[in-house]
């Protein structure tokens, strides 16, 4: 008896450390001695893990320049890699991983839909993140210690359907989009768009994000003849649908947005399949600035690889979370959240300056394929 | 009119494949009564091997294939070997072996090929066939015909060779085969290789046609379960029923319900399987489990 009294007693000790212990992590963090603590969420495996690759090799050298350089008031910094899988729920509990385990900023994600799960966790316990989603959805958290590394789907489709309408001149246009986070935001962007212009697309297909035969949503489309097709899809189930389309007899162009201008869309696709997809990105390629051109060369000296938008926005996203914490003297929570508010940073994608939604940037520029590469549009 | 038919036929050649996977998930079945979740990933596996003997070794496609369906049929002995103590002793345990092995293997995958996956050109480049309209594939005809070639192999197999018979016997009753002297061991390790060459054939011939990356047996695993217990668990010919029945099904479902179309496909599914709990063709040769 009183050994089992005994024992409750331990385990009641146990638990009560178990329970204090993530607070008093936190606490460590604060301090001003030892590595300053990154974490990076992305897919590392799954669909979408592609995504989540680029992303670390961009924040990576973004953490290797400012630790080689001597890190920040003499610290190092420290980057940390999560998996999310791509999965919201995998998300959630990294959030709370990430806090409990003195983080003091996150980097991504890539997926608009696991950053939105994981914003209130993140808000709650005060940890600023820099994420690389583009749905409005972000904004819509409304969430203070959010904050996007690129433009919104607004910004991308309303660039996209100006020079589209009206610099093109076409009206007949179809679209096709799949239910998920980043296609949800990109098919109500794009529609809003389009309707500001007075123009109703011939066809609004809704594909599911797992789908792999789009012989009946493509069909349908084939049938009203469009002159462009609207693509709101990830890299890999864009690529699969253009190749279907064009099995199919398709030969309208295809539009889109970031995952349009990838080497993975455009190896799904296949070259041929792609010649003259329009897309709107802000970074259309390595050669459009000397910064950009640095950015490159380090990229592909250190991953034996070209760089491609996701790695520059990853780098120009970590650039001012680190930017920030310099500015600031390390400082965490809404200080820092306060710090990457005020940072004005120019960037691979161009100049940063948040408003109080947590977008930095408003601007991309119009891209077409040719010869399988990505160049700036001649119009 | 086009629309429709133009569905049926995306639906049948990726319909196909779901039977490829489905036929490898019967055969372990009827034979161990064992499900193996490890089959979506063991279908990765040789989606990997046969993209990398095509790509990176630049082997002929159909060599390719060849080399990596006795690859992957080696991982599935390697798997039933680790699992045969097992057997008879505790089968919840081998059904979460099974599980286990599927994590090791996806992780194995990620270790070797890293986790972005890759595109794999058509190995047929000729442009799709043109029936009124109405556009073919002819990889699409190569998927099936190979497909189809696979299934009489097995039917043959399993109906006129005496290892055929054994393991038919070994399906019907396994204690009564032992008392006859068949190896109820070995009838098992030949299943799973059978059934992991039958996986590596599915995943190397969908390459092509879809993305070769770690989450490409989830999917596929997910929607060949379905066909298997759709056409009648253990059944051979309920297994390319049943997968050429996901196939047709889902593409309707994408047609019609859009964004709704998996929950459409599974309510089809569940609503069939209610009505009907043995499947079209519920024979019921095992039960074991």
């Amino acid at each position: 008896m009183l050994r089992r009294r005994a024992t409750i007693v331990l385990l009641t000790a146990l638990a009560l450390t178990a329970c204090s212990a993530p607070g008093s992590d936190k606490k460590a963090a604060g301090d001003d001695s030892g590595p300053i603590k990154i974490a990076l969420v992305d897919a590392q495996s799954g669909q979408l893990s592609s995504l989540g690759a680029w992303e670390l090799k961009g924040a990576k050298l973004a953490v290797d320049e400012w630790n080689a350089q001597g890190g920040i008031n003499g610290r190092q910094i420290q980057l940390d890699v999560f998996d999310d899988q791509g999965d919201p729920t995998v998300g959630t509990n990294l959030a709370r991983k990430i806090d409990s385990e003195g983080y003091i900023g996150m980097i991504g994600t890539a997926e608009s839909a696991v950053t939105i799960a994981m914003a209130p966790t993140l808000k709650q316990a005060e940890i600023p993140n820099i994420c690389s989603g583009q749905s409005p959805g972000l904004v819509a958290v409304g969430s203070e210690f959010l904050f996007l590394n690129g433009p919104t789907s607004t910004t991308y489709d309303e660039t996209l359907a100006k020079y589209i309408v009206d610099g093109q001149g076409i009206k007949n246009i179809a679209m096709i989009t799949n239910n998920g986070s980043y296609g949800k935001g990109e098919h109500d962007a794009f529609l809003k768009a389009l309707k500001a212009r007075n123009v109703t697309p011939l066809a609004d297909q809704v594909v599911t994000t797992d789908q792999k035969d789009f012989s009946a949503a493509l069909t349908g489309i084939r049938q009203k003849n469009p002159k462009v097709i609207f693509l709101g899809a990830e890299e890999v189930e864009s690529g699969l649908i253009v190749k279907q389309a064009r099995d199919l007899g398709i030969t309208a162009t295809f539009a889109g947005a970031a995952p349009q201008g990838t080497p993975v869309f455009l190896d799904t696709a296949g070259a041929k399949n792609a010649e003259g997809t329009i897309v709107s990105s802000p970074y259309l390629s390595n050669d459009i600035s000397e910064a950009s051109k640095k950015f490159a060369a380090a990229y592909l000296a250190k991953y034996n690889e070209a760089a491609e938008l996701h790695g520059a926005k990853a780098y120009d996203g970590a650039q001012i979370m680190l930017t920030a914490l310099k500015s600031s003297n390390v400082a965490t929570g809404k200080e820092l959240a306060d710090a990457i508010r005020a940072t004005k940073y120019q960037g691979l994608l161009g100049g940063f300056a948040y408003d109080k939604t947590g977008v930095g940037i408003f601007a991309t520029s119009i891209g077409t394929i040719k010869d399988g590469k990505l160049v700036a549009a001649s119009s | 009119m086009q629309v429709f038919l133009q569905t049926i036929v995306g639906g049948v050649s990726l319909g196909a494949v779901y039977a490829l996977v489905a036929l490898g998930f019967s055969l372990v079945y009827r034979t161990m009564g064992l499900v193996n979740f490890a089959h979506g990933n063991v279908v990765t596996v040789g989606a990997y091997l046969a993209s990398t003997f095509y790509l990176s070794s630049k082997l002929p496609f159909a060599l390719a294939m060849v080399i990596a369906i006795g690859v992957t049929g080696a991982i599935g002995l390697v798997i039933e070997r680790v699992l045969r103590p097992l057997e008879n002793r505790d089968f919840d345990l081998m059904l979460i072996g099974t599980i286990g092995f599927g994590i090791v293997l996806d992780a194995l995958i990620i270790m070797i090929w890293g986790a972005t996956g890759r595109a794999v050109p058509s190995p047929v480049p000729s442009a799709p066939i043109d029936v009124f309209g109405l556009r073919i594939r002819t990889y699409d005809l190569v998927v099936l015909a190979i497909a189809a070639v696979a299934t009489v192999l097995l039917v043959l197999f399993l109906s006129r060779t005496k290892r055929g018979a054994a393991m038919q016997a070994v399906a019907m009753d396994h204690e009564a085969a032992t008392a006859v002297g068949i190896h109820v061991g070995r009838s098992n390790a030949i299943a799973f290789m059978i059934g992991a060459g039958l996986a590596a054939l599915a995943g190397g011939l969908v390459g092509p046609l879809l993305y070769v990356s770690p989450a490409l047996g989830g999917a596929l695993g997910i929607k060949g379960f379905a066909a298997a217990i759709l056409g009648g668990f253990g059944s051979i010919p309920g297994a390319i029923v049943g997968g050429i029945a996901i196939g047709i099904l889902d593409s309707f479902a994408a047609g019609h319900f859009q964004g709704y179309s998996e929950l459409v496909t599974f309510l089809v599914f569940t609503v069939i399987i209610m009505i009907r709990p043995t499947g079209v063709f519920g024979e019921r040769t095992v039960n074991r489990a």
